[in-house]
């Protein structure tokens, strides 16, 4: 998705008027010339010089012709489009679901799900998936102690 | 001398060793993998290594780099593809000597040239690293100031093609160091009242993010177009390798020599060493006119230098704490997990570490030679693993391994949110390796600016009496200038033109 620079530059203008807003916020130390407030500050004045340039930059190739937003040529196949999009939502879903499921069940289901969207047999995505997930939750569940979830096998773990 | 038996007795243990061969096997598989990058390796690795000692951390980081610097080449000869950016520069190359019938030699060039060049880095990191620290040890907070300015615009001006993206870039990594404690006064910024905001951004998980998700989100797209590749056969790579040698020695000493010296450079890395040196590497041949037809002598200094570079990053890195290029910048947040703070002092704490590296660094270059020899001969099973497997695995891997890092899902949530935003930054044109060096140097530059600020009192003159500081300054200062002239001359021409 390829953006005019013009776009870019309004966004980081926006985000550097925030930074500098949230910065008046913050305490200020008698005699203390030089507090918090001062480096970000300074970041934001670079984002916003930067951010007019950019500006300046997108409405001149605006003016050449280039339109205000691109999207690359595979969004147009809804194949590619889904490829694209399951691997955030992969994430989004262990997000929103491992506390309650656990890592075991949710990974191996995740795994399988993304295998299978893929293009993957079925003969091998199942088993790689279930070999993966153990051979996961053993290395870093149990060698390294990293809290996994265990949700659902709360009682047998 | 009892610092370097002591490494020598860290780095000779049976568990470190055991851990230095996987990461070699680890290294050569996601170096010769197209479309995984050496830096994700890194990033992919900090998890695992998170909960081991500082030894064996650093060395499976040293090796697992070094060997995907050289694995990239193979699929580059073999099938056009480089394995890493690093090898991009002659792919090219390498694929039309392939095509010649010569897949052999460039391959044994390859692995043979990669390996010296690494040791010539390594020598350079040996020799340089410890004079410099001694140097270092004198430096005030304006020094400091400085080198981190001069490192990171250093960074915006060799790593990018724009640099006004390239700042852009700087000062979003700088910003988001900006959430959290502030180092100076203790007072919580940007932080919206939320417990995980206050611990600051984790680094490593927005490397997993930027580096290792961005990637599969590519590579998810892609997945479907490709076809069945073929993968040709290899007979005895070192014949004649020696003739190589003989003929284009001088190849090999001026791409080791540069390489270091690009590596050492904040911001840039192996890829921008290895395209540096082809590019001289053409412009002082006696047959220019030979290259881009599948000629070795590029090969030779290209494939030196990237992995001379390799080693050249450490230098800035572990004397100074500025990252030479992306993978010592996920070091360097390595380094402060194991409570080894990079700069002059590691050199007298904990020489026997520094040491140790420096001994890895040599193993990783020697056993480079034969473990090469083993990938290329199985290069076909390798690239048989299906990418459909592959990127799923990946994913599973950068959660968990984002998890470990701050035990909660906080981690996850920022691998997420960079691994989209590093996409997107790619897609229009943004490089995304000056937002990682910001987001390191981010706390140590504000710190040492609010230090000689309190200290000046507010006066610029301070920052430039000392005299490497006022040295530093004054390059840095320059350098603006440049930029500015460049960027202003650019603005004048372009509406002439039109």
């Amino acid at each position: 998705m390829r953006v005019n620079d013009a776009v870019l530059g309004l966004v980081l203008l926006l985000l550097a008027s925030a930074m500098i807003w949230l910065t008046t916020y913050f305490p200020a130390f008698p005699g203390q010339d030089y507090g918090p407030a001062l480096f970000p500050r300074l970041l934001a004045t670079g984002l916003i010089v930067c951010a007019l340039l950019l500006m300046l930059r997108g409405l001149a190739a605006r003016r050449q012709g280039e339109p205000w937003a691109a999207l690359a040529s595979w969004w147009s196949r809804p194949g590619q489009v889904v490829s694209f999009l399951v691997m955030p939502l992969a994430v989004v879903a262990y997000l929103l679901f491992a506390e309650t499921l656990g890592f075991i069940p949710l990974a191996f289901a995740l795994l399988l799900a993304l295998f299978l969207w893929f293009g993957e047999r079925p003969l091998r995505a199942l088993p790689v998936a279930a070999a993966a997930t153990l051979l996961m939750y053993w290395f870093f569940g149990e060698m390294m102690r990293v809290p996994l979830p265990r949700g659902l096998l709360n009682d047998i773990l | 001398m009892d610092a370097v038996l002591a490494a020598f007795g860290l780095v000779f243990d049976p568990s470190v060793m055991l851990v230095i061969l996987g990461a070699a096997v680890f290294g050569m598989f996601v170096g010769a993998m197209p479309g995984l990058t050496a830096t994700m390796a890194t990033a992919l690795l900090v998890p695992v290594t998170f909960f081991m000692d500082p030894v064996p951390s650093l060395g499976a980081i040293v090796t697992a780099t070094a060997m995907a610097i050289f694995a990239g080449d193979i699929p580059a000869a073999m099938l056009r593809m480089p394995g890493t950016p690093a090898s991009a520069a002659y792919a090219d190359e390498s694929f039309l000597m392939a095509r010649k019938g010569q897949l052999d030699l460039n391959l044994g060039v390859n692995v043979v040239f990669s390996a010296l060049g690494g040791i010539v880095g390594v020598v350079f990191l040996v020799l340089c690293a410890p004079a410099l620290a001694e140097l270092a040890l004198n430096f005030s907070s304006f020094e400091y100031f400085w080198l981190a300015c001069l490192g990171l615009t250093c960074a915006v001006f060799i790593g990018t093609g724009n640099p006004l993206k390239g700042f852009v870039a700087l000062l979003i990594g700088l910003s988001v160091t900006c959430i959290g404690i502030d180092p100076a006064a203790g007072v919580p910024r940007f932080t919206f009242g939320n417990v995980d905001l206050m611990s600051g951004v984790n680094f490593i998980a927005v490397m997993i993010g930027a580096f290792a998700v961005s990637e599969l989100l590519r590579g998810a797209v892609a997945l479907r177009q490709e076809g069945h590749v073929v993968v040709p056969q290899v007979g005895n790579v070192f014949r004649g390798v020696g003739g190589v040698m003989r003929r284009y020695w001088l190849n090999f000493i001026r791409g080791s020599l540069m390489g270091t010296l690009i590596g050492a450079l904040p911001g840039a890395g192996a890829d921008i060493a290895a395209w540096v040196s082809y590019a001289m590497a053409k412009r002082f041949s006696r047959t220019p006119e030979k290259f881009g037809t599948g000629h070795v002598e590029g090969v030779v200094e290209a494939g030196a230098s990237n992995n001379s570079a390799v080693a050249g990053a450490w230098i800035p890195a572990l004397v100074f704490g500025i990252p030479g290029d992306s993978i010592t910048a996920i070091v360097i947040g390595v380094l402060y997990m194991k409570g080894m703070n990079p700069g002059p002092t590691v050199f007298t704490e904990n020489p026997q570490f520094i040491y140790a590296v420096f001994i890895i660094f040599i193993l990783a270059n020697i056993i480079m030679v034969p473990l090469g020899w083993v990938a290329i001969k199985s290069m076909k099973q390798v690239l048989r693993i299906p990418r459909t497997l592959l990127l799923p695995l990946i994913l599973l891997f950068c959660i968990v391994g984002a998890f470990a890092m701050t035990n909660s899902s906080y981690g996850i949530l920022l691998m997420l949110i960079f691994g989209v935003l590093g996409w997107f930054m790619e897609e229009n044109g943004i490089p995304v390796a000056p937002m990682i060096l910001g987001l390191v140097l981010g706390e140590m530059l504000e710190q040492n600016f609010m230090t000689s600020m309190i200290k000046s009192d507010g006066a610029w003159l301070p920052f430039f009496e000392r005299p490497i500081a006022g040295a530093l300054g004054i390059m840095t200062l320059l350098v603006w200038l440049l930029m500015l002239g460049r960027g202003a001359r650019a603005a004048w021409r372009r509406p002439a033109e039109a």
